[in-house]
């Protein structure tokens, strides 16, 4: 009897010092992933710790940590990704407790993390509790992309990204921390006192223009709209590194942050969640040029071509399997393979 | 096809489990050490060792693969033959499934009568592999390792033991058990033969004799009793465990003058018994286990109310003493449920003294042997205290126990001079016969019925353990009287006991009873469960050593934590990395070189971007005070690996 008062207020100790947690623990490159070709400068304002790409491998970690002294056993199980995950150990020391999974080749968007529950008892397992953790986002996979135009080579990509700001404009834009491979001409010395670090300031490069990426709204398969995410995704990446600036957009969704027009991991966020649930959002941002990607004819994404078009600017568009677009604009159609 | 997979099992993760699979295998070799110990049988528990081990490796190996249809039929043969054995064994072999029922029972007495401490730790040793069992199978099923944090298990046993001890303590302790026999031994079967005589009895044993051919109790030899267990008594309170009674004395010698008997089966019923005497407070129950060939007398607490012993039949004398047709031998154990009387002076000196004899036995109140000085000698023991039968009962008894001494080293009485007399007017000295035996014909002499019992004293009780150690030089005899409204009420006139003895419950709080067991705990208990345990006596004292060194070196390492710094996080885990760059570059780094001396030295090497890092943050922490976070130290030993 007093093995199991024991078993029992050893289970509640245990149970209500254990927390559990679930991480992203890194990530592994699939054949061909963007990440190759990406410049380290780049990458290290990447998502942390790695960006994950369509079809990469993702480590997810499982965690359980305590409130002071060792505990155990403990079991973690739920779904991440779709995928059924399960942990369990006799013992969680002191300094926490962490098991791997690798979930992948990984399909875009986010990875869930759903119906977890972490599950703790006494040694004898006389007694059980449970806890269930609410569900959220453990990672994003992001759209793949590559150049649609010719392969620039890496130094010209290094500095198109690095020095983005580093061009003849006049017009101030604002200040950013400093970042290596910044000229020092560029530094703000004035408030880098004032800051107690190194400021730059930031330039509107003269002429930059600002290339709308209308997608479509609704695509009619899962597969489509993979593809319809890697082409703008392509298309912003060639446009960021031209210096331009990238507004992605789909009619009735809200349209990507203009201060985020020259941030290529927002872009792609952006693209990750595509297509976003609705909001009714129908005001098409104001850019120069666009370029439309859809998977079907869809009438608000052609009128918002021709508006641009209306307005001086130069409209082109990919149109993914074999739907009419009615618009006077170069068409490329591009099947679901990538890369393309 | 349906049938097959329906009655298919679902499979158990525990079976995968080794060590599981090993507490399971240890749990039945435990078993079998005691079945081998207990069971005096070595050569079927070494059998069941051997196929239970080759039985627990094929079965592992062959785990993951398919079963084949006969293989199961073998293994299903097998344990429905021994299930079959176990059951025809426990049914059939002892009582010849008279009484399978009963047979179970023997199952239960293993635990009922696991007095030696051998046995309590093949307990404990099963119960640690049952545990063992339990764990490794609940860590199987969630799929984890075994292994678990000690420091909490260890607490966690330590307070279940702290709680066992005291819920043990503090529960009040049952003092009254359910009165269907549930004990039995291996039976007797030997018959009655021919009529009743009174069996040697320990007082008078000289020669060893226990079969009983003396019929009487002679005062002028006594026994050589010695410290031998003869018995152990599991019980719910201390009495008298009373034998034979005697009513005629003449010459020194008691005897029984009426020698007529009833018959009864082994069991026997309260309703084939008198019923529960006035101002009863309860039953108890008593298990008796005999250690040592005793005399075929149910020695117990008087009066019963239910009898069950493993005998062919039982017999009940004229003074409710119940024999058996056989000695009792050792391993031999009845149980009896007593009646409790209240006995106390408040209740008994309500009695007035009848005239008349008592179950019209005339040799209650013959006093014809007793001398005229001693008729003047009873008169006077009890003169002013005539107010009541108690009164006088009691003023002999105090009399008799502050005048006279008590000692076992007794001379011969002459030749021609009755002990009575030699032990009242010239040696005033004697042990419990002379003493019983003087109150008993003085009370007569007085008018008051009495009569002379033999048995045995209570023992050494353990009121917590409900348990009393009945031994050889507890063989004991008292005064039986009669009052009119309780009966036969025992006293005992002997200095050192008390008067009215064992007439009550223990305390029902063991933590009342253990302050009067202290001088068990401390001096006899210990001492003679270590002497019973053999080479075995080691463990006890070096588990108690061990227990105190690991206390001893916790106080000292607790001690010297606390007056230590408490290290910065990621202070120990940086430099544990440190040393062991330093082992993967086979070269420590030397007692007065800095860390960027030791770096420059070391440069060179494969992990040389790793060495500039981190002597940079040994820099940091050991000059700067900015120890790295243990993230940053992780990192850093990925990158060694």
């Amino acid at each position: 009897m007093a093995l199991v008062v024991a078993a029992y207020v050893y289970a509640r100790w245990n149970w209500r010092g254990l927390r559990a947690d679930l991480g992203l623990g890194g990530a592994r490159p699939g054949p061909d992933s963007p990440i190759e070709a990406l410049p380290e400068q780049l990458l290290r304002s990447g998502p942390l710790p790695a960006p994950l790409f369509e079809g990469d491998h993702a480590d997810i970690e499982l965690r359980l940590t305590t409130t002071g002294s060792s505990r155990g056993p403990a079991r973690l199980s739920g779904s991440v990704g779709g995928v059924e995950v399960s942990a369990a150990t006799g013992v969680v020391p002191r300094a926490g407790w962490v098991e791997r999974r690798t979930l992948g080749p990984l399909g875009r968007g986010a990875i869930v993390a759903s119906n977890w529950v972490l599950e703790s008892s006494d040694p004898l397992g006389f007694f059980r509790f449970r806890r269930t953790g609410a569900n959220g986002e453990v990672g994003l996979v992001l759209p793949r992309f590559a150049s649609l135009s010719s392969s620039p080579q890496a130094r010209e990509l290094e500095a198109s990204v690095s020095a983005p700001r580093s061009g003849s404009g006049m017009e101030l834009f604002g200040v950013r921390e400093y970042r290596p491979g910044d000229p020092l001409r560029r530094i703000h010395w004035r408030s880098s006192a004032r800051l107690g670090e190194l400021v730059v300031r930031e330039y509107e490069p003269p002429g930059v223009q600002t290339v709308g990426i209308f997608c479509d709204p609704h695509p009619p398969t899962r597969e489509a709209a993979d593809q319809v995410a890697r082409l703008a995704a392509s298309e912003a990446w060639d446009c960021i590194r031209g210096g331009g600036r990238v507004v992605l957009w789909a009619p009735g969704l809200e349209p990507s942050l203009p201060s985020e027009a020259r941030s290529l991991w927002a872009l792609l966020e952006w693209l990750a969640r595509y297509p976003a649930p609705s909001t009714a959002h129908e005001t098409m941002p104001s850019v120069t040029d666009a370029v439309g990607v859809t998977a079907g004819a869809a009438a608000a994404l052609v009128e918002a071509l021709e508006t641009v078009q209306q307005r001086g600017g130069r409209i082109r568009a990919w149109v993914v399997g074999e739907a009419e677009l009615e618009i006077e604009a170069p068409i490329q159609r591009v099947g679901l393979a990538w890369p393309i | 096809m349906n049938l097959r997979r329906f009655l298919k099992l679902p499979p158990s993760p525990v079976e995968n489990s080794l060590q599981a699979r090993v507490f399971v295998f240890l749990g039945f070799v435990v078993a079998s050490v005691a079945v081998a110990i207990y069971g005096q049988d070595y050569v079927v528990p070494a059998a069941g060792v051997v196929v239970a081990a080759i039985g627990h490796v094929v079965s592992y190996r062959g785990r993951n693969k398919r079963r084949r249809l006969a293989g199961q039929i073998l293994v299903a043969g097998l344990v429905m033959a021994a299930l079959a054995y176990f059951l025809a064994d426990s049914v059939l072999a002892i009582f010849g499934g008279i009484l399978p029922q009963a047979n179970f029972a023997i199952l239960y007495l293993a635990a009922v009568f696991a007095w030696d401490y051998p046995f309590g730790i093949l307990v404990a040793l099963w119960a640690i592999c049952l545990a063992g069992f339990w764990m490794t199978s609940h860590l199987r099923r969630i799929d984890a390792k075994v292994a678990g944090p000690i420091r909490p298990l260890a607490l966690a046993l330590a307070g279940a033991l702290a709680l066992g001890v005291i819920a043990f303590v503090f529960i009040p302790q049952p003092t009254a058990l359910s009165p269907t026999p549930l004990v039995v031994s291996l039976p007797s079967f030997t018959s009655f033969q021919g009529e009743m005589e009174n069996p040697a009895l320990p007082l008078v044993q000289i020669s060893g004799d226990p079969s009983g051919a003396t019929n009487s109790i002679d005062l002028r030899f006594r026994g050589r009793l010695g410290d031998a267990p003869v018995m152990y008594v599991r019980t719910g309170a201390p009495a008298y465990w009373r034998g034979l009674v005697f009513d005629t004395y003449q010459g020194g010698q008691w005897t029984a003058s009426n020698r007529s008997f009833v018959t009864f089966q082994p069991y026997i019923q309260p309703r084939s018994l008198p019923p529960a005497p006035k101002h009863n407070l309860g039953t108890f129950a008593q298990v008796f286990r005999v250690v040592r060939t005793l005399p075929g007398v149910i020695s117990a607490a008087y009066p019963i109310q239910s009898l069950y012993a493993p005998v062919s039949a039982l017999r009940r004398d004229a003074y409710g003493t119940f024999r058996t047709p056989d000695v009792l031998r050792p391993g031999q154990t009845y149980s009896v449920v007593s009646y409790l009387p209240n006995l106390s002076p408040q209740e008994l000196q309500s009695d007035p003294l009848l005239p008349g004899n008592p179950e019209n036995n005339p040799e209650y109140l013959n006093a014809q042997n007793l001398s005229p000085r001693a008729h003047q000698l009873a008169a006077h023991a009890v003169a002013g205290h005539t107010d009541t039968e108690f009164d006088q009962v009691m003023a002999l008894t105090t009399y008799l126990q502050t005048n006279f001494r008590y000692s076992l080293q007794l001379g011969q009485a002459p030749p021609g001079l009755d002990p009575v007399d030699w032990f009242l007017f010239d040696a005033k000295i004697g042990y419990c016969e002379q003493f019983a035996t003087a109150e008993t014909l003085m009370l007569r002499s007085l008018g008051i019925p009495a009569r002379l019992a033999t048995g045995y004293s209570t023992g050494d009780y353990n009121p917590v353990l409900n348990e009393s150690i009945v031994r050889e030089h507890d063989a004991h005899a008292w005064v039986e009287v009669w009052f009119s409204g309780h009966g036969w009420v025992p006293v005992d006139p002997s200095p050192g006991f008390a008067a009215l003895a064992a007439t009550q419950f223990p305390n029902r709080w063991a933590a009342a009873g253990l302050a009067s067991l202290i001088p068990h705990l401390s001096i006899g208990a210990p001492l003679a469960a270590l002497g019973s345990l053999g080479i075995l006596a080691a463990i006890p004292p070096a588990v108690a050593i061990a227990l105190l060194v690991v206390v001893v070196w916790a106080w000292f390492r607790t001690r010297r934590w606390g007056r230590g710094v408490r290290a910065a996080p990621g202070e120990s885990e940086l430099l544990r990395l440190y040393e062991n760059v330093q082992r993967r570059l086979k070269r420590r780094r030397a007692p007065p070189e800095t860390p960027l001396e030791y770096q420059r030295a070391a440069r060179g090497g494969p992990i040389e971007p790793l060495l500039d890092e981190l002597t940079e943050a040994v820099n940091q922490g050991a000059y700067a005070g900015r120890w790295p976070g243990s993230e940053r130290v992780r990192e850093l030993e990925k990158r060694l690996r």
